[in-house]
């Protein structure tokens, strides 16, 4: 590659990222405030892709790491507030599960600012706007998060 | 004829210096950082212990890795597109193997060659070359002379050195040996030191025969006849299966082949380190699984190494190592179960009492 | 020591227990016994050697082992946890089997060490142990030993890893596990890893990239530490089976004081309280989340 080239690339990488971020939401609240927000014409990044399950207790840590090594750069987790699981307690078991999670990343070394948790009922189409634009604001300022993509490459010696 | 020369132990590091300056990879038991020895890269001969104890993995990681890229695949409008993965096997030069440990690549090599030749095996095989050092004798899990084998087997090996005063008496035992002797002839001197290795390599093999005698034909005569003998209901008790035995084997070379999809378009394929001490390793698609408890999976273990192997391709698939004894977190002890097969007569099978294993 | 076997013989003879699982002298150094005779019961033994948790045998897993029907165990403070912990989550119940419990000073690193139990030799997680009189169990023996001598060397090592910046961390983490090759030997000798099928070993989808390759490892190791946080009893197997010596401990122990500082629960062998997952309470911390 000639260095002008490689400029050229790397500029454009540079002004090119965009973070992918994966949103994992409950069907009765998140999804349905999301809708809202869509059916309300509110603005928001487009970079992120909701993947809709039943409930918060259904989202399993595994989507989370599955979604990073896959390539996404932030994760969003979103359920019904306290009180509000269609199913009673779904939110309460997600709350402890990612809890821990987090801190568990953390202990790893992996930012736990890469994943936001929130609250977003089925009326809070502006909450899921702010939610959104927030993680991408702040996932633009962490960066592209191919260190976790590529963790692959560091490993045993000739494999 | 193997030639038979020295070298001193200054020159042995000056060799190695060569190697690594000509960006030969160097090889050899070193420390890591938590103290575990284990075979990995040096960049210099200091960093090799060449003898004392056995290092904690074996040699075969740098020729069946844990895990290696077969290919990558695209899909394409309802084609595939497959890509070999790029391949480059460097030269290498291991540099303190154990004979145990050299023994076992020779033994796999027979395998790798059978129904299907195994390119990435050999590919690395062919750019190594095995300088192994003569043990001293190990430890009590040490049994390389029940299987046919001693401390200063030369099978495997492309140069066996022998340590003696000053440094070691060398038999250059392969073309790979001469050739590496060819290209730092100045560091060895002709002749050997075959008289004042003697004493150090009968040492050695007396060492290894206290720990245990036992004949491998009797012992693969009683496996071939005693698939249902009642000693191998309780051979598993305190097994956990956990396969760590065949993970640090220096012969276990089973593997599993996955597809690891980056997307629904692309991915890559994997060969990677199995066992057939995993409950899954049989499972059938069905559910069914013909190996359905841990006893049975021991037996396997044991009728491969001991009696299938030999009979396919005439080498015990065991090189005495002890590794698998050292690391079992259950205390299972193939020594101390060879030395009980050994002894039972082949044939019908007995009215085996149990008593605690 | 005569009165285990003592006991071990009678639970025999009576016919309440079909094997007693125990200590006993290997070849090298201490090792599992299934006692099923009067003579195997005077091999058994118990000393800072016995380092193994008996407890896993009891786990639904060991179909070779509950082939042999009844059994009693001999177990430590830590091994009783695991029983506990296996009727608490339902996967054995207390009648099942009969707990020989063994009042415990610490147990050395290795069972094939041999020394006195000193600050220097003791095993990290036996120093502030709290179970050394275990309670769940049918008979206790024994006079209590000492306390195991010194602080836990985990402890101090979990605070020098959260000292560091999160990247030092990650290259800590990420170098110890590129080691790891899949064996599964950290889950296969864990008493609480009871599952019958591990989500690590399903493919269709395969969550837990199987490959031995750093991205696959983190993955595994994650995965284990979130399913072992409530369960987890500390014992320590997995890093001692580990064959490539990852300090999965480290690991464990965190997430044990994580559960401990948010959900007020620390494992014990109290097989009624209700593990902190699978429970909740309405005003669990929740600053992390929007």
């Amino acid at each position: 590659m000639s260095e002008a080239t490689a400029k050229t690339t790397e500029a454009k990488a540079g002004a090119a990222f965009e973070p992918r971020i994966a949103a994992f939401v409950c069907n009765w609240c998140t999804y349905t405030g999301a809708d809202l927000a869509g059916t309300s014409r509110i603005q928001m990044a487009p970079n992120v892709r909701v993947v809709r399950l039943p409930c918060t207790g259904r989202i399993d840590p595994m989507f989370i790491i599955k979604a990073f090594e896959r390539g996404a750069d932030g994760v969003i987790v979103s359920g019904c507030h306290p009180g509000d699981c269609h199913y009673s307690a779904g939110n309460y078991h997600a709350r402890r599960r990612f809890a821990i999670f987090r801190e568990i990343m953390s202990f790893i070394g992996i930012d736990p600012n890469r994943i936001t948790f929130s609250w977003v009922s089925a009326s809070e189409g502006r909450k899921w706007g702010d939610v959104v634009d927030e993680t991408v604001s702040r996932i633009r300022g962490l960066g592209p998060f191919a260190g976790y993509k590529n963790l692959v490459e560091k490993t045993h010696a000739g494999a | 004829m193997t030639r038979q020369m020295f070298i001193s132990e200054s020159a042995l590091k000056s060799l190695a210096e060569e190697l690594v300056k000509a960006g030969t990879r160097l090889v050899g038991p070193a420390r890591e950082r938590n103290g575990d020895l284990v075979y990995r890269e040096a960049s210099d001969l200091g960093e090799i212990e060449l003898g004392g104890d056995p290092p904690t993995r074996s040699l075969k990681e740098f020729f069946l890795p844990p895990t290696e890229v077969l290919l990558t695949y695209r899909q394409k409008q309802g084609d595939v597109e497959v890509t070999p993965a790029p391949h480059v096997f460097a030269p290498l030069v291991v540099i303190g193997a154990r004979p145990c440990d050299a023994a076992a690549v020779a033994a796999v090599d027979k395998v790798m060659d059978w129904d299907y030749h195994d390119e990435l095996w050999f590919g690395r095989r062919l750019a190594t070359t095995i300088v192994s050092v003569a043990c001293g004798g190990g430890d009590a899990s040490c049994f390389c002379t029940a299987v046919g084998l001693a401390p200063d087997s030369a099978k495997g090996s492309d140069v066996l050195l022998v340590p003696v005063e000053g440094g070691f008496h060398a038999e250059i035992l392969t073309e790979k040996g001469e050739a590496l002797v060819k290209a730092h002839a100045a560091r060895f001197t002709e002749g050997g030191k075959a008289e004042a290795a003697k004493a150090y390599r009968d040492a050695a093999r007396g060492k290894v025969q206290a720990n245990l005698s036992a004949d491998p034909a009797k012992i693969r005569a009683f496996l071939e006849a005693g698939f249902d003998h009642p000693i191998w209901k309780g051979i598993a008790l305190r097994c956990h299966g956990c396969g760590a035995c065949a993970f640090v084997c220096p012969t276990c070379h089973c593997f599993d082949i996955v597809d690891e999809p980056d997307s629904i378009e692309r991915g890559t394929r994997r060969r990677n380190w199995d066992t057939c001490q995993a409950a899954k390793f049989t499972l059938h698609g069905s559910g069914h699984n013909p190996r359905n408890e841990q006893n049975c999976r021991i037996r396997q273990r044991m009728m491969h190494k001991f009696a299938i192997y030999p009979a396919r391709f005439g080498e015990i698939l065991c090189t005495g190592c002890g590794r698998c004894i050292r690391v079992c977190p259950g205390g299972m002890d193939l020594l101390e179960t060879l030395d009980k097969l050994g002894r039972l007569p082949a044939g019908a099978p007995a009215e085996a009492k149990r008593g605690a294993p | 020591m005569q009165e285990l076997r003592e006991l071990a013989k009678k639970l025999l003879a009576e016919g309440a227990v079909k094997v007693v699982v125990g200590y006993a002298e290997g070849r090298q150094g201490v090792r599992p016994i299934f006692a099923a005779t009067p003579e195997d019961a005077d091999k058994l033994i118990f000393d800072p050697r016995c380092v193994q948790n008996l407890a896993t045998y009891l786990s639904p897993r060991r179909a070779h082992v509950a082939a042999l029907g009844k059994l009693a165990v001999v177990v430590k403070g830590c091994d009783a946890m695991a029983a506990a912990g296996m009727i608490r989550e339902a996967q054995r119940k207390r009648d099942d089997f009969v707990l020989i419990g063994v009042r415990c000073g610490g147990v050395l690193a290795d069972p094939r060490a041999s020394a006195a139990v000193t600050e220097a030799t003791v095993a990290a997680r036996c120093p502030g142990c709290e179970v050394r009189e275990p309670k769940i169990v049918d008979h206790l023996l024994g006079p209590l030993p000492p306390a195991p001598p010194g602080a836990s060397a985990l402890d101090a090592r979990i605070a020098e890893l959260d000292a560091m910046t999160p990247e030092e961390r990650f290259a800590f983490w990420t170098s110890e596990l590129a080691k790891c090759v899949r064996c599964n030997a950290c889950r296969e000798i864990c008493p609480m890893c009871f599952c019958v099928r591990c989500v690590c070993d399903k493919s269709q989808p395969q969550w837990i990239e199987s490959s031995p390759h750093a991205r696959g490892n983190l993955a595994w190791h994650m995965t284990r530490a979130l399913h072992q946080a409530g369960r987890c009893v500390g014992c320590g197997e997995c890093e001692r089976a580990c064959p490539v010596g990852i300090p999965l401990s480290l690991l464990n122990r965190k997430v044990a004081r994580v559960v401990a500082e948010r959900f007020d629960y620390v494992v014990s062998d109290d097989p009624e309280k209700p593990a902190p997952i699978g429970t909740y309470r309405l005003e669990d911390d929740q600053e992390f989340i929007r």
